[in-house]
């Protein structure tokens, strides 16, 4: 009897032993799998697994899909979107792997991302920056020649990844620099020329020497997040998550950050919730910056003095995303998602002028403005897939819809000039409309013509001078293509891997696309 | 010959080189949509591991996609992906890549 029992705890213990191993061998495969996520699908993904440029990957959402299929979506890449192929890239097992992770992993809680962490992560590559030189290393005219091209790379990390610097007068490339993971915003100092702010899908942020076209300090603000922004004085950058949910204020110079907020409050249906954080703009007008709470639905206008206090304007709309000046930087046009509206607020009074119409799912981009026959007209374009796809038409000065303009599909951003007779916007619908913006004549507000420029066109953007348009052929077109603004004839072609977001060094002179640089005049 | 008849005839003919004629843009429009996720438009991305196809011999080409076709030539990937191509798809391809320099 004694020695059954002792037999059996033997074999109890060797089994609860082989038990223990086993769990913690899982665990470790679930460790590595995490990493190889993190790695390789975190910077669209979402580090939380929660989705960002790309679908949500967790137990929830990948219920019941098919491991074999999307093995084959992970091997060769999901055409007609910036899914890349990973054949060669992971293993088989790793690929296998990891989809088991995802497939057993629920969303995990949003990670921490202090102020110390940010503070930890700035990198210095310049020390002293009076060595560097004191005008550009290049020709050039006027630095708001300059057109700034994030190109995202096929697998918008590694070595393609790159902000690509073009003298929009020449369309030759005047240099690039890495950033790691996909570049996504480019931001241009409005007090110094020779500064560029860089982020990239990861919250990371490199100042940018245009001068020498090296970058010389980078910071890492979050997990992710689009939400940039500078000051007038160009000494404040405000950077904004969307993981975990926060914004930072940090000084342009350094990059140390000064000031943490989270960002949380009263949804529009009365609801606390903690928030992703949408738009953030600095204006011409006044030493503030506004930024959108995108789920919270609400704007807080924060003022660059002593303690960065807040005034939060509530109930703006629901699902907050990108907005756009007007009036001197005095009014901010948003767009909300999910109540196909775009308020407009009073960045002075800080409160709601008036909510518009604006189509299905708007979403402005940059938005753009132009000034026709005495009107400031406000054009705003939506990537909602709906039965009725149109650009909508504001007087902003009226503050009431002009017209709701047909076009071929969904629409991602809108680009006009002062000098150029036509507002291009990007179709995005998923298929061969994709390829093509079209242009609307700013008199008749009418699509005049219809350009295929291949690839997955989007983001167009006119030259500072107004003379050309500049657009992505996105992924699938590996180039940036070049027209003439007037006769719509293409006359260059920049080759480099996926470019998506265009930004021109002359939107600090006009503000929002389209307006003269009168209009910040206005402001002072 | 009626007249008919020769309208007919010269019409299939017609046809006939039409389908036979490849189309460097219709190339260019199909290859966005199936090459270029893995070879680029012009090249691969940077650290891929795809062979370029820009600027490559025509004959070599189609042979090699009309064998991941036809599974003569065994790849998982391009077996697949080939298998869906038509011939006049094939040529149209090919007649884009191999002009791209």
């Amino acid at each position: 009897m004694r020695t059954t029992i002792k037999r059996l705890n033997k074999s109890l213990l060797a089994t609860s032993i082989a038990f223990l191993l086993a769990s913690q061998t899982a665990s470790a495969k679930s460790d590595d799998m995490n990493q190889v996520y993190q790695d390789n699908c975190a910077s669209c993904h979402g580090a939380d697994l929660g989705g960002y440029l790309a679908p949500a990957l967790n137990s929830a959402t990948l219920k019941g899909r098919s491991p074999t299929a999307m093995r084959t979506i992970v091997l060769a890449g999901s055409f007609d979107t910036l899914m890349p192929p990973f054949y060669g890239k992971l293993s088989d097992d790793d690929i296998r792997g990891v989809l088991k992770h995802l497939q057993n992993t629920p969303k995990q809680p949003n990670p921490a991302w202090t102020i110390d962490d940010t503070k930890k992560s700035i990198k210095v590559y310049v020390k002293d920056e009076s060595t560097l030189p004191s005008k550009p290393t290049y020709s050039i005219d006027d630095m708001s020649n300059i057109i700034g091209v994030a190109a995202r790379g096929k697998y918008g990390r590694g070595e393609g990844s790159k902000a690509v610097f073009i003298n929009s007068k020449t369309h030759q490339k005047i240099g690039e620099v890495h950033t790691g993971t996909a570049a996504h915003i480019i931001e241009f100092n409005p007090a110094n020329p020779r500064w560029a702010y860089v982020k990239t899908d990861t919250a990371e942020i490199f100042k940018v020497d245009l001068y020498s076209m090296q970058v010389v300090r980078s910071v890492k603000t979050g997990f992710n997040g689009p939400g940039i922004g500078i000051s007038r004085d160009g000494k404040y950058i405000m950077a904004g998550s969307f993981v975990p949910h926060n914004a930072t204020i940090l000084n342009a110079d350094t990059l140390e950050p000064l000031k943490t907020f989270e960002l949380e409050g009263v949804d529009p249906d009365g609801k606390m919730v903690s928030s992703d954080s949408g738009m953030i703009v600095g204006t011409p007008y006044a030493d503030i910056f506004a930024i959108a709470l995108e789920n919270a639905g609400q704007v807080w206008v924060v003022d660059l003095k002593e303690g960065f206090p807040v005034t939060k304007i509530e109930k703006v709309g629901r699902h907050l995303h990108d907005a756009f000046l007007t009036h001197g930087g005095k009014k901010l046009m948003i767009a909300a998602y999910d109540d196909n509206i775009v308020a407009a607020i009073d960045l002075e009074k800080r409160e709601i002028i008036k909510k518009l119409d604006a189509g299905c799912v708007p979403h402005v981009g940059g938005g753009s403005a132009v000034v026709v026959d005495g009107r400031t007209l406000g054009f705003g374009t939506n990537f909602g897939d709906c039965d009725k796809t149109v650009v909508s038409v504001w007087d902003l000065d009226k503050m009431e819809v002009v017209k709701q303009i047909p076009v071929a599909g969904g629409t991602e951003s809108p680009a006009a000039h002062a000098n150029a007779p036509y507002v291009a916007v990007d179709i995005i619908s998923k298929d061969r409309r994709a390829r093509t913006v079209q242009l609307i004549d700013k008199k008749t507000l009418e699509v005049v013509k219809t350009l295929d420029v291949g690839g997955h066109a989007y983001f167009p953007e006119y030259s500072a001078d107004g003379k050309f348009l500049y657009i992505s052929a996105g992924y699938n077109g590996d180039e940036v293509v070049v027209y003439d603004s007037i006769t719509l004839q293409k006359v260059a072609s920049v080759p480099m891997e996926s470019p998506a977001g265009i930004f021109s060094r002359g939107r600090v002179k006009y503000m929002t696309r389209g307006l003269s640089p009168d209009e910040i005049g206005q402001s002072k | 010959m009626k007249i008919t008849q020769l309208i007919v005839l010269l019409a299939g003919l017609l046809a006939f080189a039409s389908s036979q004629a490849a189309s460097p843009y219709a190339g260019q429009v199909k290859a966005g949509e199936v090459c270029a996720q893995c070879h680029g438009m012009k090249q691969p991305g940077v650290g891929s591991p795809f062979p370029p196809l820009a600027g490559r011999d025509a004959n070599y080409l189609k042979t090699a996609l009309k064998q991941y076709r036809d599974k003569t030539r065994v790849s998982e990937l391009m077996n697949n992906i080939a298998g869906s191509l038509s011939d006049s798809d094939i040529n149209d391809i090919v007649s884009y890549y191999s002009n791209v320099h």
